[in-house]
């Protein structure tokens, strides 16, 4: 029976001793989506990730991978999985080329067809002319982009990135994300973790992880609404206006320059609405905007 | 005040030592290993057994006077006196045979010429491959010899005896064909051990573990692909020693190169086997390092390297059979300086593959593909 759930963690927890890394946490991951897992360092996303990927047992609570046990049938699993750690590791001694190639032929590639793949992922990252090079030797940049194409090629249905950007500059980070939205395009589920808020507007759902546990889930934009407890729409008039009485209106605050800030349930439906009654007061707008929470602020919020 | 370099020196002194401190795996060997070696030491050296050198007595007279003569042997304290035999013939086979180091030939006409006053011969037949052992039993044999010699004399009047001594394995070895078999234990151990001890554990350190067990891989192929890689790696180190032993320092050996090569192969994958478990269990390579020397001390010791086994007596052969390498420096010492074909020593052989086997199988077993 293929799931639609890519990946299904159920009470899902890790204790070191005294310690609860991660504590009975359900997580649910549709096939096709990109799903960002964040917080803080501490917060066990890595040991969460870990677990998926079986390379630590559970202490207690199952976790499946395309409906398949992790920990019973851990060998079918990780076939479907690529996964890129948080820390650097492939051989360091080894070159980029020696790595995909060792690489490919461990997960069974052989002959024409891993010599292909290994030029197909080199090109496609960047990474010909450093082929001859020492993966010790890589700048960080060059050493995500390596690992990104080791976990890729088998070709497998379940991406899972630690940190996949960690240290490496802005543009090659955006390309990351390219690259990433190619991926899902294909049809492939990504489960990445990042402490960058901005990469994580890019994701479809999103975790928030604190202390062991899942604290707010959703898209982007549930979180925010969660966060701030609703959505900001920013109002310029000319004028005064009566905005009480809209339904979905929770809070109406005016700034010293005149303007208002607004808290509504939605703003893209109460935003026709605010526009009317302006218009109904004879009121001249200047400007109505819903206001950009980043994750960041909302973050920073719900971790209280 | 202390001045600026004794302080600087003070605090990184005092950084080494809570480092040292912190990992408790270090704190049991360095604390552990002096001990045990010590402990080890007194039981295998400090035998009730020791000093005696095995020996056979061919008595072709079997009278009064051979009697007291083999009395003597045995007063001396010298000598553990495995068997007396009746014929030449028995005896050489307890040389040969490597059971004993020397069989003594007391002639027929022994107490006859003793009573006579006729000067007369013992004959020492000596394993040559060991000099300082065959030294050593030669010294004690004069000895005794002396004494009786001089009991003789007051008692009989003028009686010589000339002791004689003959090889059994034809020309003298000399000291640095001796020295050989101790030398291929050194380098077939000593290095693969300690090189393939930290080839599991370095990858768990540099954390090149967590992506590999991402693959299909399973112990058995980890486990085996390490043993021949690293057997490929080292064989040619050991058969290049040898050349350069034969041909550099013209070293002449008795055992044709494929006997040779067959033990040597035969103990090397006991070497790498022991150090698989090391790497198996040991969390970085720090310990890695220092359980291989842990090893290699009581192997030196009890092996046969420095002192034959049988000198020190009971308590050490026991601590002996349990260390491959005092099975491969009998075997090959018979091989390389007597010539024995490796079909001869295949005893021996057979333990040390069982060693392989146990440590194999044993690193199988608790190699788990995950993190700790």
């Amino acid at each position: 029976m293929i799931s639609r759930l890519a990946i299904e963690a159920e009470n899902l927890t890790k204790k070191f001793g005294a310690f609860t890394a991660v504590d009975h946490i359900n997580l649910r991951v549709r096939v096709g989506e990109n799903f960002g897992l964040l917080g803080p360092n501490g917060a066990g996303k890595t040991t969460t990730i870990r677990m998926i990927t079986g390379v630590i047992k559970p202490t207690e609570g199952s976790v499946r991978v395309f409906g398949i046990d992790v920990v019973k049938e851990r060998d079918k699993a990780i076939r479907k999985i690529g996964y890129m750690p948080q820390r650097f590791s492939l051989y360091e001694d080894l070159t980029v080329e020696e790595n995909l190639m060792l690489y490919g032929s461990l997960q069974g590639l052989r002959g024409q067809y891993l010599r292909e793949r290994v030029n197909e992922l080199m090109d496609r990252f960047y990474l010909r002319e450093i082929r001859g090079r020492m993966a010790g030797r890589l700048s960080g940049g060059m050493k995500q982009r390596l690992s990104l194409a080791v976990a890729l090629v088998h070709d497998p249905d379940l991406l899972i990135l630690d940190e996949p950007t960690a240290g490496v500059d802005p543009p090659l980070r955006r390309r990351f994300w390219e690259h990433f939205k190619e991926l899902n395009k294909e049809g492939k589920t990504i489960l990445v973790t990042t402490h960058y808020m901005d990469e994580a507007e890019n994701c479809d759902r999103l975790a928030l992880m604190g202390g062991g546990r899942i604290i707010a889930e959703g898209t982007p934009r549930d979180i925010k609404r969660r966060a701030v407890g609703g959505e900001l729409i920013e109002l310029r008039v000319d004028g005064d206006i009566e905005l009480k009485g809209i339904n979905g209106l929770k809070e109406v605050l005016k700034n010293s320059d005149g303007s208002y800030l607004l808290l509504v349930e939605d703003s893209s439906s109460l935003l026709p609405e605010v526009l009317r009654r302006a218009e109904l007061a004879g009121v001249r707008v200047r400007s109505a905007s819903p206001v950009f929470v980043s994750l960041e602020e909302a973050f920073i919020r719900l971790m209280g | 005040m202390i001045s600026e370099d004794v302080y600087r020196v003070v605090t990184i002194v005092r950084k080494e030592l809570i480092q040292l401190v912190r990992d408790p795996k270090t704190i049991a060997m360095v604390l552990m290993m002096p001990i045990m070696v010590t402990i080890l030491f007194g039981i295998g050296y400090g035998g009730e057994g020791s000093g005696k050198y095995p020996i056979t007595i061919v008595d072709l007279d079997g009278r009064e006077g051979s009697f007291k003569f083999i009395e003597e042997l045995r007063d001396s304290r010298l000598f553990e006196i495995k068997a007396i035999y009746k014929s030449k013939g028995q005896g050489f086979s307890s040389v040969y045979s490597g059971s004993v180091y020397a069989c003594l030939i007391i002639p027929e006409s022994f107490t006859e010429d003793l009573m006579v006053g006729r000067a007369t011969r013992v004959e020492l037949y000596y394993d040559a491959s060991n000099p300082t052992v065959a030294q050593a039993i030669m010294q004690a044999v004069g000895v005794v010899t002396q004494q009786y010699q001089e009991w003789a004399a007051s008692n009989f009047g003028t009686f010589a005896i000339q002791p004689m001594f003959y090889t059994v394995y034809g020309p003298k070895v000399e000291k640095i064909e001796s020295f050989i078999p101790t030398l291929m234990a050194l380098i077939l151990q000593m290095v693969p051990t300690s090189l393939i001890s930290v080839s599991i554990c370095r990858e768990r350190e540099k954390g090149t573990f967590e992506q590999f067990i991402m693959t299909p891989i399973r112990p058995f192929d980890v486990i085996f692909g390490k043993l021949v890689a690293y057997f490929i790696a080292t064989i040619s180190d050991s058969i290049l020693s040898l050349l350069t032993a034969i041909l550099i320092f013209d070293v002449k050996l008795r055992g044709s190169l494929i006997d040779m090569t067959v033990v040597s192969i035969v103990f090397l994958l006991s070497s790498l086997s022991m150090g698989l478990l090391i790497s198996v269990f040991s969390k970085n390579q720090l310990q890695a390092y220092q359980a291989s020397i842990f090893t290699f001390i009581p192997s030196m010791l009890f092996s046969g390297m420095l002192i034959p086994v049988e000198i020190l007596g009971p308590e050490a052969e026991a601590i002996a059979s349990f260390i491959p390498m005092y099975y491969f420096i009998k075997a090959f010492r018979n091989v390389a300086l007597k010539g024995w074909s490796f079909l001869m020593v295949t005893d021996e052989l057979i333990i040390i593959l069982a060693f392989s086997v146990a440590f194999l199988s044993f690193s199988l077993r608790s190699l788990k593909m995950e993190v700790t």
